[in-house]
Parts: C-alpha cells; structure tokens; sequence
C-alpha cells in the first residue's frame, strides 16, 4: 500500500496507481488489427479540398511548407546545453552580482533564499561546425547539425511559472482562450493531406521522473478558431487517432457497407432540405473512413529501412517515446501534415540538475539529430521548418544544494535558447548574446512574438495581417504589440 | 432612436454576401459608417488617448466635425471641404488614409457609402448599443396574415424588402422535434408524436410549447449555454488542475431555469446573492458565478499576480456576460474602439478585487469561501443531535462537581526511561522498503558523502516534489505504551532546504502524520487530526535535530501495533538517522495519569471546542472556567481513576457524535462569492500588469452608460447588479435577449453576440431587438415566457427547407427565410443516443460523472500529484445520465464535448463554433458509448418492432420522428440484409459487437440478428438529419 496515496484513495474510493500513469509506450501505435491495413476502395470522393488554405494565404512564398515543433517542456537549462559561460568557472558558489540581477522579479520558490550562489556548468563544451558554434557534450548528436542550425540565444518571454508560459509560448499570450500555434496554421495555410489531420501533436514519454510538470490541452487548442483545428493527438495508448478503430466485431467491409447506406440517406436528405452542410458532412464520412485506412499506414515502421530506425536510436520502435514521435513527424512531413508538435515533459530541473538533464538529453538528443539528418537526405529539410525549445530558461544561481556536479536552477524567462532549422532558416549561424551570467541579454533579444513572426514569415505570413476578430480585437499569434520577423536568421 | 427607415438594399449591404449597396441608399451612421471607422481608423484615432494619432478622434461627434487648421474633419454636404474625403481618396501616400504600413484599405464599396454620407449631410449617431432600447410600433407588412405574434411583422418587413418570401410552417413531425429538442434537449418518443399529430384544436402547438416548458429536462437544457457563459468545471483549471466541489451552483442554474426565476434576480443572485439582506442558501450558492473562474495553485506563483488576474477574470466576465462588452481590451489601455477607458474598466474591477478567496487554491476541493448545504431537514437533524448530546453533558456534569484531579505521587526511583531504536543503519528486520514519488531509488550514506547521526550510515533523499522513504512489515512490530513518544533524527540541506517533511505511521493503514513545515506542501490528510499532526515550523537546518511526537498526539492508542514509518519531504534535500520510541514507567509521564503530561502531549485541535478555546490562553491567564474546562475534560474521559464512571455517558456521547457527523459529512458544499471584511484599494494597472499600478480609481461604471444610482455608502457588487438589471441600462436586456435567440436561431440578431460594441456587427434587426428587450423588461425578465414568444413565431415555425434563391443571397439565413437548421450541440447528441436506445438514466443533479472515456486523455498531460491525473471511470447509472453531468476537467476536457465544440470552460464562452469534421464521424461511428446506444437501440426494435421492415420504420421513426419514405425504406433494408448476410458468415463478430459496452445484450436475442441491427441502429444514429435540428 503506498502511504502518500491512501489518503486520496479512502477520500475519493477511487483506485490511485503507484506509478501514476508512468507506464505508457506499451501497445496501440504497433498493434492496429490487420483489418483495416487491407481497407477495401473508399466510396465516392467528395470534393478534392476538404480544407484549403484561407483564400489570401500565403501571403508571399513561402520558404516552409510546415512546422515540425519539439517543444521542451518545463523550461531547459540554457546553462548547461546552448549558452556557453566559461568565466563561471571563477564565480562557483560566489554571490551573484547585485548588477547583474538588478532586483528583477523571481518565483517564491527562490526568492526567500538568503543567498544567490553562482553554479557554473559541469559540462564541457565543444565548438562544432563552420560557424565554430558551442554546443554541450549532453547534446552531442546535435554536433554533427550545428551548420544546419540557427541558434538564438536570447529569446525572452513575459511568463515566470509554467502554466501561464506553456500557454504564453504556445498561444502568445499567458490567459488561456487563445488559439495555439498549430491552430493558427491549420487555420490559415489548410491540410495538403486530404487523409489526414492538419496538426498533429504528440507527447511521448520523460526519464526525469513522475513529477514532471504538466501539459494542458490549450496548448495545442483552437481557442477561438473553429475546433476542427484543434491539434489531433497522435496516442501511444489506446486507439493512435481517437476512435479510428471500429468495434470489436465490425470489420472494415462492414463498415463500408454501413457507410454506403447511411451516404445514400444523407444524399436523399439533401435533396429534401438543400441544406450544403449535408454534403460536408458526407465528405467528412468518407475521410473519416479514409484515416481508418491512413493513420494505420501512417504509425506502421515496417518499411521503414534499418539503417533509418538506427539513426533515431534503440527506442525508435516503442511507441510513446520520444524517438518514436520524431520519426513518425518526419513521416507526417513527409505525408504533408502541416504542423507537428512534440511535448517532451521532464525539463524542470529546481534540483538535481546534472543527472536529471542527463537522462532529458538521452530521451531527446538523438532523435533530435536524427530527424533533422533524415529530412535532409530525403529533400524535407529545406521546406519544413524545425524548431526546438522549451517555455523559458533557468537561472545560473542555484536553487538548493550547490557542489560542482550537483545544483539545481529556477525558472528564467528573461533569456533563454532555442534552435531553427530548415524551411529557409540560416543554418550555422548564432543569433544574439547574453551577459556573463546569462542572465541578461546584452545583444540582439527576440521575444516570443518576434519568434513566431519569424516562423511565419518562413511559411508565406505576414503576421500582422494574420489576424482573427474575436472578442472586439483582431486576434495574433504575436500579440498587440508591434514586433518584426528577425530577417537575422533568414537564410 | 435609430434606424428607423429600412430602404431596400442598403438595409441587406450590413452582411458581407447580401447584394452589394447602391449608391442612392440612404446611410445610417451606425450601421454604414461607424464600422469602417472604427475598422479602419479607430486603432490611431479612436477612444484610445494614449494611441492617438494627430488629436485626432473620430468616434466622437466633436472629433468629426472638427476644425482642425482651417480644414474640417467631415462637413456634411459638401465632400470637397471635407479633410476626411480628401485623405481616404487621395492617391499621394504620404497623405493617404488609412496610411499604405497599416495593411488596411478602404473597398471601393466603403468608399461610396462615405461618399454617399457626406453627400447626404453626415448624421451623427451615438452607437446604438449605447442608446436607451426604444420599443417601436410593429412595421405594416403585406402578408400580415402570416404573423403569429410581434417577432414575425418585424422579420417579414425585412424579407419583402429584399424580395424573398418566408417558407411555410414545417411539418408537425418535424415542429415536434424542432421544440422537443430546443427546449428539452431531447427528442419526442413516437406516441408524444402521435399525440400531436391527432391534436386538431387550434392551441395545440402552444400546449405542446407549455408541456415542454414544463418539464425538469428543460432545465438541464437551458443551463448548458449558461454554464459555458459562467465558465463552470469541476476543476480548478491551471496547474494541477484538481478537482473543487463547484456542482451545487450548476445545479442552481437547472433550478433557477425549472422554476423561472426572472432574469433580473437570476442576475442579481450570481452577482451578489451573498450581499442580499438575510440571503438565503440558494442565493449564495447562485453567488458560485463569481467563484468559476480558473485558479492556481503553482509553486512559485506570485499571489499578488493571480488575486489581481481572478478580479480582471471577473470584471470581463461580467462585461460581456451581461453587456455584451469586450472590457478586456482596457486591461492594458483605453479601448480602442469603445467608450471604456482603461480607468473605467478599473473601476469596474475595482468591484471584485476584494473578494475573499485566495490567491493560491490550495489544490483544495473546498477553496474557502465555501458553503455547507444542508436542506432544512438535515438542519432539523442536525439539532436533535445537539439537543440530544446536550442532556448527557449536563448529566455529566452533574457527577463531574462531585469530582476533583490529584496529581500522583511519584516514586523517582522506580522511573526508567526506554528508548526502543528502531531505524539506525537500516530499516528493521523483516521490513519491505519502497520509494514513493520518485525514480532514485532508497539512499543510505556513510559519513564520507554526507551527515550520519548515529551509526555508520544514514538514509538520505534528494526530491523535487514530494518523496518518501517508507517500509511495512516489521516482523518486530513497535508497540507504544501511553507514555510513548515517537522520535527520530533529522538534517536538512542548508542550501536545499524541503518545503515540509513529514513522520508517517503505519498501523492498519498510513492513517497517522505529523507533519514540520509548510501545511500544505505534503497535500495528504485532513489537517488537524490524527492524519496530519501539524507539529510547526521546520527544524533548523544544518544540524542533526530530534523530532518527537507522542503517540497519543497521532491518535495511536497503547498497545497498538505499528509495522511501518514513511520518511516523507516536499523537495530539498533531507537525511534522517535513528529512530524509534522512547517509554516511561513514571506515572507523572503517563497521560492516563497525570493531567500535566497529559496538557503536554495531547494534540488540542482533536478536542472539544471549548477545551481547544481554553488552551489557546496561556496558562497561567487562564480563568477559572477554562481551567474547569480542561480538568473536566481530563476527569471524564482521560484519568484513569475516574474515566470509567462516565463509561456509559461516553458511550452514549460518542454515538450521539458519530451519528451526527456520519450524517452531516456526507452533505456537500459548494465555493460561494465574499468580499474581504476591509477591501482591497485597486489602481489602474499600467499596461495591464499586476505589479505596475497607476491612479487609484473607486468602483464606478463607465460614463457612457446611465450613472449608478446615488447612494451614501460606497457601492457593492449589489448595486452593481441592480444597475446591470435597471430598465434604463441599454445593454443587460438586449444582450441577453440575443443570446436566446441565438440559442433557437443559430446566429443572434447581432451575430457577434459577445461583443455589442462597435467592432461587433450591428444587429440585422435593430427594431426586433428592441422590441424583444423592451417586450421582456415589460414582462418582469420572466424567462419562459420570452422563450415562449420565440418558438411560438412564426419565423420559427417556418420550414428549414434551403432554397435557391436564399442560400445566394443569405447563405448564412440572417434574414431567416427558413427555418433554423444546425447541427446539435455536443450533449445534445450524446443525450440523444442515450435516450431513444433507453439507456438514459434522467436523475437530476449531484457530483459530476465520469463516463466512458477513451484511455490516456487525461494522464499524457496531468502533473503527477493531480488528483485528476487518472480518469477512473464510473461504472453503472453514472455511464448513462445526461451530458451536462458529466465531470469536466478543464485541461483535458472530455473527448465528446470538445470534438464536438463545446468550450473546455477556461474562460468565459457565449457562442459555440459548429464545426463539422472527420473526428465527429470517427466518434459518431466507433466510440464505446455509441455503439452501445446503438445495440440497446437494436434490441428495443427488435422486441418493439414485430417484423423487419416495420422494425426499420420505428427506428427511422424515433430518431427522425418522421417515417420513412420508400425509398429509405428501401435503403434501411438493403444495409440490414447486407449485415445480416456479413453476421451470419461471422458469428464470432456478430458475438463481439454485442458484447461492446458494460450492459449485457439482452438474453435470448440471435447475436447474429442483433447484430446486424447494432450496425443499422449506428447508421440511423449517425444520420444528418439526426445529428441536426431539422
């Protein structure tokens, strides 16, 4: 019996696990019966665009076709894996500068220590690339893509705890309500797959523990856009598109059958009452049959050549982890899905850091590589964008216990970093600088806003007149205020 | 006053596809100007003072008229003197207006109806949301016969000014449905239809109206569009997302709709039911409105920031709840486009930032405020226990004077103390040992990596949130004498000092805490008993500390047998040695004996009230009947020489006690809204943010509406709802009159029905809704019967038949030259399959429900200590109530409600998208619950049907409430003998599909027949003219 859960039990008489749902990555992806593999023909096609782009979009060409989003959550440790700070060395466990931190707000978890004691990286760094670029040994799959990457050192974001930064850098604002990202894509550019969602979000498994800080669904909801471009959870567990599976006992040619009776009382209903919504709805039928057959074919490895799944690592296989949501968004790029979005939880590292990171970076790193590595070999790369980042970075005071190979860091919004790479980014270029300490920004800052400009100018945007009316305002990604794409980091 | 004259083809050019405007139109400033306007020219010159461009306005009659260096602004009649003209035409871009950077242009249209308005004298008009609602004669129109009631002239008059004619009633089936669905959210059974149809007296269309008014169902239907405007869940909606008891107040809103309660006091109790004189129970549970916003609990947040964003939260909920107003704007800075200055809208929230909940929820079920709901019987029982628990106190008292405490001797020499090491080096013999919470697995350190007390080594965890060290099964069990005392040693990191650490003890279970640090860090048991000891602050880090607990403090009696000890923390890093209990044999430390040891280790917040009162005073300030209190206390239920006198007394008195509270936990209680007893002063917040504070401001509302009325104390949530509920505030009515009939129509008379300001689309029919506002004022807000005037329309009655003709024109039927056709809502469609297969189960109200819901929505996304982390499914009645009663988790919403638009509830929502996807079909097909409607929906035809074909025909006929054609019938019968052939193959199928769900198929049935009816039963379930209001 598990002392800290019996009280929650004998309250609420409900079963509470032990290991609270750490058990994923097990079954559905791999196991689709093998009914809907040989899915017969489908039945009458229904209008060839079921989604376009908005008619005004884009709105000059673009460099991108899509997005594929690896979204580190709870916030990495710039410290220790991009900004490279070797005068650090020097400060261990002195106090930080009062000039450097400038009185500047911090969370309560750290803002009744009495002391704000420096921890440098215990890792080593090494310049990778044409660009010289410093890349952190925890990231060592990523050295061989350094000239494939623009690293911007100083994004900066408005939020300090999670919750109103996950939504913040998903949705551009901290309120929930807001449409996300993928959304916002789904909305204006449309699906080039007629058998498969426009935005599909995938969250895989973490190493660091059950405590990882949580994710919600705003961020990857339409918010005031229509709901059907809500992001489409791609599942580990249970049916990989909600509800694609027939019940036990139906068949794919029994459904067929069904669908074509229903199809022909629908068609008399439109006849009688004219109504246009009818024949969406017929259509929405049919691609609803077609994705029993195509999201099967989608999550199937079975072709996927050995060399390939090497690439992505000895987990490539399980479905639920990281590694297996990196090649299966390269298979969705490939198949023109236009936004994927990858949440790796696990990245709230207040204590503990080194080993924790550790086990973040081994879940990531090399999928991370590979994927940019296998878009590139097949011609993906230079029309789909990646981008990789969490909602904010880390402080280089620590939080709690500091030895040379143990500290932990809180929460730093006011510089962190992220990577772009492909669909028209520069690749082997650094954007930016910060401070000694990076902890202020001394060169260049790109705010979120400025970020997701900067993705939508890749695809064809311009993010000013992408706009929404909701709510008496006309509604952007990028927030009221005036920002610009950083042309910096346009190739 | 305004719009009066409606020409024919300037009244269409308001909708984007209606026939484009002809020059010779005459042109209503608030319906043909002020929208380009405030479009194209309001972001720089508009109400916003600080974004002004120029000191130019032109929102404002003034502005527009101005003379500005000898040039004016807009000169009516005269195009050439007019600046304005000048800008918008000219062709030189640095003088052109809008300016080529801002990406905005004026359509060649827009430009001619300027034209047109100047030419024409330029009126001025204040928008008209903001003018009194004028009630207007109803317009003479030529078909006058086809008018029910005052809706239709109105609708009418429009139609044949732009040349199209309305549709004819629908058929009484299809009426049937169309009411049955609107204003129960369930269908008609097939003898509801039948009744109807032979009902030939002229009122039976409003009888049906007045039978469905009636009953409770709609209720439950008309709470669901308000419950997405209050933003109701049964979490808390960030972080954690836990659950909170909120269902009392969503079970208000069934109740207030049931008993039509008007719309003013509807409104007046959710704003302010706990400010009403000698308010009632159900006013304050009605005051929850304020209570559903979402709340944090976050380590790390700043409360500051989260009390101010709750109050901000409020104040635009309220806004546009009620006025239709987009308040938010004006969080960082004057509205840009409405008459809300930034201080205004801060002395609107000035209204809320003192209520008293806090700025972190505690991750609590029961968030104070919160209110205990018995009904006046539990009332009634509750003070039979009382008087009854009375008489035997007194009864004790009577013998307790006749009583008096001695202290014992002591024999100093006899006294041992024995210390019982238990943890040292190791858990005890026998012990199975676990970690809780985290992947490192059990640590124990030498001295060379860490601190050690005793011993060689010492146990030692690192954490980030909450994690345990614990074992059971001691094969030597500890057993406490009642001078037992619990101790262990404990260091905590320096520099990563916990949050909290916390003792546990295992006995039958981990039912006993005690608990050092912050309350609520380890968020287990219920504080002040036995299950969680709070022992105070932390010890002092750096340095080996003993902890001690009796074991009387933690409610262990001697002689009990403890197995097991959890080492529990919240982060940081703690190292704990040497464990166990220390006894003594000296009668003045056994608290059966001595009332001083007694004082010392007896946890005070188990006892009695007044005992606790009496211990609070020191000891030696304590007067005499506290000190009475105390001994009396110690003599009748402690002291070993005189408790078992009031042996039978206690018995009695604790079942007295027991019962009462058996009865009284399980009443539920629901948050209410209060203010804090000294409110909060409230400033402007410079660019909307929580720790940059402007001007102080006092409540007040914006000078654009009727002034509250005056009044000597300062005004209160109370008069701000009277004011909301005025009949001279322009808003409240209009407002909530669109809703409904957005809710009956599919789109508002004001489409944009969350925003009436200018950027909202003006209403399509400014006089309907004024005379609906007006109409519903005069009538005291009584809901049904405005409900009532709609369905009885003939506008509604019409036919949902779309012809050529007014899907060109008005594809979106703003006109309404048909009748309203939309696919039904999210729980509507569940409710329905439900209920025509029988499995419905119609129980009105309580805690939310968890029904079939798809593995991994909820734990791919919770935090690990969410107590909504796992979704465990309800088995039973709870699978098969109705939708709204369906536990709501915001951050993870149910798949069936947000597949099919429901909002997730995290801010306020007005108006549902109605999308239309291949997830909807996927669900429709496949989902667990549908396909159990659908065989339960088999089986009913298959017993009710007789032969196939008129089996068919009852099926069509429950979910249509229409019967087949033959041609439909022909198409039924092909699908069910092309399964029947499929099944027949198959049985091993046909057997597994009726097997899907938790209700057996009914014994006795042919699986293979049942079968093949199952897939017919989904198909009649998934039909278009099923899953829509026809």
């Amino acid at each position: 019996m598990n002392p800290l859960h019996e009280f929650a039990r004998q309250q609420t008489r409900r079963q509470f696990f032990a290991s609270a749902g750490l058990s994923l990555g097990s079954v559905a992806l791999a196991t689709m019966p093998s009914t809907l593999r040989a899915a017969p023909a489908a039945g009458r096609n229904y209008g060839s665009k079921i989604h376009p782009a908005l008619p005004e979009l884009p709105h000059f060409a673009p460099t991108a076709k899509r997005v594929i989003y690896l979204h580190m959550n709870g916030g990495p440790s710039q410290l220790d894996l991009w900004d490279y700070k070797p005068k650090l060395k020097e400060h261990f466990d002195k106090d930080l500068p009062e000039s450097v931190q400038k009185g500047q707000r911090l969370t309560t978890m750290t803002s009744g220590q009495k002391r704000f004691p420096v921890a440098p990286s215990m890792f080593k760094f090494e310049q990778q690339g044409r660009s010289g670029m410093w890349i952190s040994e925890l990231l060592k799959h990523h050295w061989p893509i350094a000239d494939d990457l623009a690293l911007i050192k100083t994004v900066h974001t408005n939020a300090i705890n999670h919750d109103p930064a996950c939504t913040f850098v998903m949705t551009g604002t901290e309120v929930p309500g807001k449409a996300s990202l993928g959304s916002w894509l789904s909305y204006g550019l449309g699906s080039e797959n007629e058998n498969l969602p426009a935005f599909v979000v995938l969250t895989p498994t973490w190493s660091s523990g059950a405590n990882a800080q949580a994710l919600f669904t705003r961020m990857w909801s339409s918010g005031f856009l229509a709901t059907k471009h809500n992001g489409v959870a791609l599942r580990s567990k249970g049916d990989p598109v909600l509800f694609i599976q027939n019940p036990p006992g139906v068949d794919s040619a029994t459904r067929r059958a069904m669908l074509d009776g229903l199809n022909q009382l629908n068609e008399i209903n439109h006849q009688r009452l004219g109504d246009p919504e009818t024949q969406t709805r017929i259509a929405q039928y049919e691609m609803a049959f077609r994705m029993q057959t195509s999201v099967p074919e989608l999550v199937d490895l079975s072709k996927e050549p050995k060399h390939v799944l090497e690439m992505y690592g000895p987990e490539v296989s399980k479905p639920g982890t990281f590694a297996h949501s990196a090649i299966m968004a390269r298979r969705m790029a490939e198949r023109g899905v236009r936004a994927v979005q990858i949440l790796h939880r696990g990245w709230d590292q207040h204590g503990g850091l080194p080993k924790d990171i550790g086990g973040q970076c081994r879940d990531t790193d090399q999928a991370c590589g590979a994927l940019i590595l296998d878009l590139k070999q097949r011609g993906l790369l230079k029309d789909t964008l990646v981008v990789w980042g969490g909602e904010f970075g880390r402080t280089v005071y620590s939080q709690g216990t500091l030895k040379p190979d143990n500290y932990g860091r809180d929460h730093h919004p006011r510089n962190f970093c992220m990577y772009m790479a492909g669909g028209g980014i520069k690749g082997g270029y650094v954007h930016g600088e910060t401070d000694d300490f990076s902890y202020n920004i001394t060169k260049d800052p790109v705010h979120l806003n400025e970020l997701n400009a900067t993705l939508l100018h890749c695809l064809g945007v311009d993010h000013r007149r992408f706009s929404y009316k909701f709510q008496g305002l006309d509604q952007r990604l990028t927030g009221v205020e005036e920002v610009h794409p950083v042309k910096a980091l346009l190739a | 006053m305004f719009l009066r004259s409606l020409s024919s083809l300037a009244a269409l050019s308001a909708l984007g596809a209606l026939p484009a405007f002809a020059a010779s139109a005459k042109i209503e400033f608030t319906r043909d100007i002020r929208p380009i306007l405030s479009d194209n020219c309001y972001h720089c010159h508009g109400p916003d003072e600080q974004q002004r461009k120029a000191k130019l306005r032109l929102d404002t009659k003034d502005g527009l008229f101005a003379v500005r260096d000898g040039a004016t602004v807009v000169k009516g009649g005269n195009l050439k003197a007019s600046e304005l003209w000048q800008r918008i035409t000219t062709k030189n871009p640095d003088d052109m207006m809008p300016p080529p950077d801002s990406h905005k242009k004026l359509s060649t249209e827009q430009i001619a109806k300027m034209k047109a308005w100047i030419e024409q004298g330029a009126q001025f008009q204040t928008h008209w949301a903001f003018e009194p609602v004028t009630k207007s004669a109803l317009p003479k129109v030529k078909e006058a016969k086809w008018s029910r009631n005052g809706v239709d002239p109105f609708i009418l008059t429009r139609l044949e000014s732009s040349g199209l004619n309305p549709m004819p009633e629908a058929s009484r089936e299809t009426l049937i449905r169309r009411l049955s669905l609107d204003l129960t959210g369930l269908p008609p059974t097939p003898e509801e239809v039948d009744a109807f149809l032979a009902d030939k007296s002229v009122d039976a269309y409003e009888r049906l109206v007045d039978r469905l008014l009636a009953n409770p169902r709609y209720g439950e239907h008309m709470a669901r569009p308000w419950l997405d405007a209050a933003r109701y869940a049964d979490t808390h909606g960030l972080h954690l997302d836990n659950e909170r008891s909120m269902w009392p107040y969503r079970d208000w809103v069934v109740n207030a709709f049931n008993r039509n309660l008007p719309f003013d006091k509807f409104t007046i109790e959710q704003l302010a039911g706990d400010l009403l004189p000698n308010a009632t129970q159900d006013q304050k549970i009605a005051s929850g409105f304020n209570r559903c916003n979402v709340t944090t609990s976050e380590g790390g947040s700043i409360g500051e920031e989260f009390i101010f964003r709750y109050a901000v939260d409020r104040t635009e909920t309220t806004a546009s709840v009620w006025m239709g107003l987009t308040a938010g704007c004006a969080v960082c800075h004057d509205h840009k486009f409405d008459p809300i200055s930034q201080k205004e809208f801060y002395s609107l929230f000035a209204f809320f930032n003192s209520a008293a909940d806090p700025a972190m929820d505690g991750n609590a079920l029961l968030t104070p405020p919160v209110l205990k709901l018995r009904t006046p019987e539990q009332q009634r029982k509750l003070d039979a226990f009382t008087a009854t628990i009375t008489a035997i106190e007194k009864q004790a008292k009577e013998r307790l004077v006749t009583l008096k405490y001695e202290p014992p001797a002591t024999d100093t020499n006899a006294v041992k103390i024995t210390e019982t090491v238990w943890v040292d080096d190791d858990f005890p013999a026998g012990a199975k040992a676990a970690v809780n919470a985290s992947t490192a697995p059990t640590t124990w350190i030498d001295s060379a990596k860490g601190p050690v007390f005793s011993g060689k080594r010492a146990l030692m965890r690192k954490g980030t949130g909450v994690a345990q060290d614990f074992f059971t099964d001691a094969s030597q069990p500890l057993t406490p004498t009642a001078t037992g005392k619990f101790f262990a040693h404990v260091y905590l990191d320096l520099l990563d000092p916990p949050k909290a650490i916390m003792l546990q003890f295992h006995t039958d279970g981990w039912k006993h805490r005690a608990n050092w640090g912050d309350e609520e860090a380890i968020n287990y048991g219920i504080k002040n008993t036995p299950e969680k000891v709070l022992m105070g602050k932390l010890p002092e880090a750096g340095k080996w500390v003993r902890l001690e607990v009796s074991a009387a403090k933690l409610g262990i009696k001697a002689g009990t047998k403890i197995t097991g000890i959890a080492f529990t923390q919240s982060g940081g890093t703690v190292h704990w040695d040497k464990a166990g209990i220390a006894d003594s044999t000296n009668p003045a430390d056994n608290p059966a004996f001595a009332l001083d040891a007694w004082k010392k280790s007896v946890d005070k917040k188990t006892l009695p009230q007044p005992v606790q009162d009496a211990f609070k005073a020191d000891a030696d300030k304590r007067t005499d009947a506290q000190r009475r209190a105390i001994d009396e206390h110690y003599i009748q239920f402690v002291w070993e020489k005189t408790k078992s006198q009031f042996a039978e007394l206690n018995e009695k008195l604790k079942k007295s006690k027991d019962e009462r509270d058996a009865g009284d936990k399980t009443i539920p209680s629901t948050f209410v809204m209060a203010d804090l007893p000294n409110k909060r002063d409230a400033f402007i917040h410079l660019r909307g943010q929580y720790n940059k504070t402007g001007e102080k401001v006092e409540r007040g509302v914006p000078a654009i509406l009727p002034p509250l009325p005056k009044s000597t104390n300062a005004p209160t949530r109370l008069d701000l709802a009277n004011w909301l509920v005025s009949p001279k505030h322009p808003l409240t009515a209009r407002v909530a009159a669109n809703r409904f009939w957005q809710q009956f129509f599919g789109l508002g008379l004001v489409k944009t029905s969350a925003d009436f300001g200018s950027q909202g689309e003006p209403p399509t029919h400014p006089e309907l809704l004024d005379w609906l506002a007006g109409t519903w004022m005069e009538q005291g807000w009584d809901v049904k019967r405005f409900v009532k005037l709609l369905v009885t329309s003939a506008t509604y009655r019409q036919d949902s038949r779309i012809t050529a003709k007014p899907l060109q024109m008005d594809p979106e039927n703003r006109l309404f030259a048909h009748g309203p056709r939309f696919r039904l809502d999210a729980e509507v469609i569940r409710d329905n399959a439900l209920y025509v297969s029988g499995l419905l189960v119609q129980t009105l109200g309580g805690k939310g429900v968890k029904p079939y819901q798809p593995e991994n929505i909820w734990e791919p996304v919770g935090f690990g200590g969410s107590n909504t982390r796992n979704y465990v499914q309800d088995h039973g009645e709870a699978l098969y109530r109705r939708s709204l009663y369906t536990f709501l988790k915001r951050t993870a919403p149910p798949p069936f409600m947000a597949t099919f638009d429901a909002p997730n509830r995290e801010q306020s929502c007005v108006r549902r998208e109605r999308s239309n996807t291949p997830l909807q079909a996927l669900q429709l097909l496949n989902d667990i619950q549908h396909i159990e409607a659908a065989r339960h929906f088999a089986q009913r035809l298959i017993i009710e049907g007789g032969k196939p074909e008129s089996r068919l025909d009852l099926g069509f006929r429950i979910v249509t409430s229409r019967k087949p054609t033959a041609a439909e019938q022909k198409i039924l019968k092909a699908t069910l003998d092309k399964q029947l052939a499929r099944y027949q193959k198959d049985k091993e199928a046909a057997e597994k599909l009726i097997k899907y769900g938790e209700t057996p198929a009914k014994a006795g049935l042919d699986p293979v027949e049942l079968a093949a009816y199952t897939m017919v039963a989904n198909l009649l379930l998934n039909l278009d003219e099923v899953v829509t209001k026809n």
